[in-house]
């Protein structure tokens, strides 16, 4: 039975719990808007981060390099694409 | 066919490399797919032209639960996995039921917040808010509907086939796509349900 | 009746009556010849059900050839329109349905399909691999698009045409100005050959990242590989912009949503934004592949490697992030402030950094290079001055304050017109003439390609330089007609001459095709213009398997080592090959798609709830399938390269 739980998923589903708990602070305490985003922001991403490394084993194959390039590169266009539209649609309207 | 014994049954073919490849370029296209919602969300967000404005309808009980429900499977498809690459048929096998009963669960907490929703009057027309709402949430969910069906398939399969080369593949690309949907709602649950509620 | 009222055209004229009855003697022609000559087995077997990248490629060309004609007889109308001041050939209506779907179709049904179809043909065999990473995908991809592609070609006989411009901005696409079903049809033709497109996207990526020649690395693969790589990753991280804006383009359309609607809080200017996420990475998506074409025959014609390597790639890197980060240029003067356009601005100029990097490497190419002038070189040739005419205008578009005045004048279709033609249209026909031959096994004609090319750089000159000055005089695009009193006149009748300037020299193209295949020698090597890189190490026609032993490669030349510098390319014995089996259910899969996009656009629920199981049963049986392919045997390689040698 116990082979079937490694210790390291354990521990990432143990800390994705704990991220959520941080995450939901922002809804029960007082906190201003920047700080709350701060919060979510860094929450959030660490969240994916352990998806990625723990759960989806990005890393272990031959194509680690193509596979970390393409995540990273989606990401980055995918930032570009919300701020850069809210800044055109929005900020600078 | 040349079978690699060093590596685990889901990349021992060349076919199955490329196809664990191809799906992670995929989950690239996936990752824009769903900025390109949010980019609409953020815009459309405080546009709700009379209608319900999200702190209004967000509750945080049916969230919580639909958050910790997709977490926790996303936890037991990464158990199933792993139960695969021992080779337990059995113990992969049940994780994979697990996985799929907390996504049903899941679909079911979000179906009955979208019939809550268009009670409140936060319908699909109502304002541009309630339609990218919507539409982002109901992309989630279909996503997720889409998983629970492909899931049930790769089961029956596992079942009738057994653990070979193909089914394994298939498994954890499968696990790849559940993971993702796991980290597109971490997203939803951050920055549309608790932003909406801070 | 009422019922099928929603069928008829809202705008009939006695052009679009003559064009229903060709349409249908067309087809009815088709069908009575393939029964005649009992080709239906064949067309089934070989190509409807083919996962072959070779027979997929030259799917794509015909119908990359179908649509140029298309939207050629478009632009023709237009320019015929406008050559004369308040003519009265075409009505409002009519014009704006032309000027959308001539711009669809050229970019998404012609240039689309024309560098799919070269990357599907030469990519595999440029990096000396057997077929695509997943065959089947590649021909669902092709089936989607065509069946996309035919559904948007039925707009002008069932329902009517789009209408809103190829850009489609809301809130001229949405119910309250564009009534008909037109607008339906462009949201939804284009999502089914998105779809396709994005599958297309991933498929090259992995074919490319993972089934290279033993010996190539990265940095070893010929030039137009690289190209593609680049190209396919932007198409990855494109096309899911495009799809999820057509679908809430196509919900504000049938389901009443309020995303780009002026009330309720939609954002009429958000589908110019997404629209252009996904618009401007597309422009480099056809752009760079056309790049690649362009340095293989240069290199090839002028005798030496390519000059600058490194720096192609870096720059074509560069591109496709620089790529992603411009789109707000193309609406500067929507009202954003100052500092958004600054910023949009500068990129935009930044990104003719590494495209003139590129410009300068294809010149040291030719520096000291042997010369030799064949069609597709002269196509390069004439090229290098006509594209750089347009780029520099782009960087004249691209300065946001100067923006105010050419804005949505003729001198911004005169800009892209001047890229697209001598940058993608330009490299696809020389594409065309140097690939000829490993296609189809003879040479297409020197003296009509010559001919044809010379008429073509004239002609898009002729046609497009008079745009700059009416433009800059205040022609505004997209008129239908103008007043004497204007003076654009003159500029219009040019335009129109270098139409029919352009007409004759694609004219031309079809008569070398149909003159070449009676008259030209079968009797060619493998080898024929004496190039570079492995797509030319195997036999003419090429196997079903590409190379019966896979090459060797050590260097972006493996070719040219192998005849110049004694590299051995094949080494070893034949080995079984593993190849995967036809399968019909693309087609099938494409046909109902095409069923589906159809009761879309007219709102009819039950077929669509119907066509939508139906998808999800294929892919629910695909599953389940369990298909391994088969093996090609070792006699049965021995037996077809013995015949092959012999050929050559």
């Amino acid at each position: 039975m116990k082979e079937l739980f490694p210790p390291k998923q354990v521990m990432g589903f143990v800390l994705s719990l704990t991220l959520t708990v941080v995450a939901l602070s922002v809804y029960f305490l007082n906190m201003s808007f920047a700080v709350g985003m701060t919060v979510l922001l860094v929450t959030a991403f660490v969240q994916a981060g352990l998806q990625l490394v723990v759960f989806m084993h990005a890393g272990e194959s031959e194509d680690k390099a193509a596979i970390y390039t393409n995540v990273y590169y989606g990401l980055a266009l995918a930032l570009i694409t919300v701020f850069g539209t809210l800044l055109a649609m929005v900020w600078d309207m | 066919m040349k079978i690699d014994n060093s590596l685990p049954l889901e990349y021992s073919t060349e076919e199955n490399r490329l196809k664990v490849l191809g799906f992670w370029i995929f989950l690239g296209a996936e990752i824009m797919l769903f900025a390109t919602l949010f980019a609409t969300y953020f815009t459309l967000f405080d546009r709700t032209a009379g209608g319900p404005t999200g702190a209004e309808i967000f509750e945080i009980t049916p969230v919580l639960i639909e958050t910790i429900l997709l977490l926790t499977s996303s936890f037991t498809i990464g158990l199933g996995i792993h139960a695969m690459r021992l080779g337990n048929k059995k113990a992969m096998l049940s994780f994979f039921a697990i996985t799929l009963l907390l996504g049903a669960g899941f679909l079911g907490f979000e179906i009955f917040e979208f019939v809550t929703y268009v009670h409140e009057g936060a319908g699909l027309q109502t304002s541009a808010f309630t339609s990218i709402l919507l539409t982002t949430l109901g992309t989630h969910g279909a996503h997720v509907t889409l998983g629970l069906f492909w899931g049930l398939f790769i089961i029956l399969q596992v079942k009738k086939r057994g653990l070979t080369p193909e089914t394994a593949n298939k498994s954890f690309i499968f696990s790849l796509y559940w993971h993702f949907l796991d980290v597109v709602w971490i997203f939803i649950f951050s920055f549309i349900y608790l932003k909406g509620m801070m | 009746m009422d019922y099928f009222d929603r069928f008829a055209i809202p705008h009939p004229s006695p052009v679009i009556y003559a064009s229903m009855v060709a349409i249908g003697i067309t087809v009815l022609a088709i069908i009575a010849g393939l029964t005649y000559f009992k080709k239906w087995g064949y067309l089934w077997r070989e190509w409807l059900t083919t996962v072959d990248h070779k027979r997929i490629g030259i799917m794509y060309l015909i119908s990359a050839l179908l649509m140029l004609f298309r939207g050629g007889v478009d632009a023709i109308m237009l320019r015929a329109q406008l050559s004369v001041p308040e003519n009265k050939l075409l009505d409002a209506q009519h014009y704006n349905e032309i000027f959308s779907t001539h711009g669809v179709v050229m970019i998404l049904f012609m240039a689309m399909p024309f560098i799919i179809a070269l990357m599907n043909f030469v990519v595999p065999l440029q990096i000396g691999a057997r077929d695509v990473a997943f065959p089947r995908l590649n021909a669902l991809s092709f089936w989607l698009f065509f069946m996309g592609a035919m559904l948007f070609n039925i707009s002008f006989v069932v329902g009517g045409s789009p209408d809103a411009g190829w850009t489609s901005y809301f809130p001229l696409a949405g119910n309250e100005f564009s009534e008909s079903v037109g607008t339906n049809y462009y949201m939804i033709a284009i999502q089914i050959a998105g779809i396709g497109t994005l599958m297309t996207g991933i498929n090259f990526m992995t074919t490319i990242l993972r089934m290279r020649a033993p010996g190539m690395t990265l940095m070893k693969m010929p030039m137009f590989t690289w190209s593609s790589l680049i190209t396919n990753l932007i198409i990855v991280f494109a096309f899911p912009v495009l799809t999820v804006t057509l679908a809430m383009g196509t919900m504000d359309r049938l389901f009443g949503t309020n995303f780009f609607t002026t009330d309720n809080g939609g954002m009429d200017m958000l589908w110019a934004n997404l629209f252009w996420v996904w618009g401007h990475p597309e422009v480099y998506i056809l752009i760079l592949p056309a790049f690649g074409i362009y340095s293989e025959v240069i290199s090839t014609f002028a005798r030496r490697n390519l000059y600058g390597y490194k720096s192609m790639v870096a720059s074509m890197v560069a591109i496709s992030f620089l790529s992603f980060l411009v789109w707000a240029h193309h609406f500067f003067t929507m009202g954003q402030g100052a500092l958004t356009n600054s910023i949009f601005s500068i990129t935009t100029m930044a990104i003719a950094v590494p495209t003139g990097v590129k410009i300068f490497n294809w010149l040291l190419t030719l520096w000291k290079g042997k010369i030799v002038i064949t069609t597709p070189m002269l196509y390069s040739l004439l090229f290098i001055p006509l594209f750089t005419l347009g780029g520099v205008t782009g960087v004249m578009l691209g300065m946001s304050a100067a923006d105010y005045q050419y804005h949505n004048t003729m001198f911004l279709v005169a800009h892209f017109h001047m890229v697209i033609i001598p940058g993608v249209i330009f490299a696809m026909l020389a594409g065309l003439t140097y690939y000829w031959p490993k296609m189809f096994g003879f040479m297409l004609n020197e003296r009509i390609g010559k001919w044809a090319a010379w008429l073509i750089a004239i002609g898009t000159l002729v046609a497009f330089m008079p745009m700059f000055f009416s433009g800059l005089d205040g022609q505004a695009r997209r008129m239908y007609t103008y007043s004497e009193s204007t003076g654009f006149g003159i500029y219009n009748m040019i335009s129109f001459i270098g139409a029919l300037v352009l007409a004759v020299g694609f004219v031309l193209i079809v008569y070398n095709i149909y003159y070449s295949t009676r008259y030209a020698s079968r009797d060619i090597s493998s080898d024929p213009w004496d190039a570079r890189s492995l797509e030319w190490a195997t036999h003419t026609p090429v196997p079903e398997y590409n190379f019966a032993i896979l090459p060797q490669v050590n260097s972006t030349e493996a070719l040219w080592d192998a005849k110049k510098k004694g590299h051995v390319l094949f080494k070893g014995e034949y080995e079984k090959i593993h190849m995967p089996n036809n399968s019909g259910v693309p087609f099938i899969m494409g046909c109902i798609f095409f069923a589906w996009g159809f009761s879309f656009v007219f709102g009819m629920w039950i077929p669509l709830i119907l066509t939508t199981i139906g998808i999800f049963a294929c892919m629910a049986l695909r599953s389940f399938e369990k298909d391994h392919g088969r093996y090609i045997s070792v006699e049965e390689i021995e037996e077809t390269e013995t015949k092959l040698r012999g050929a050559n």
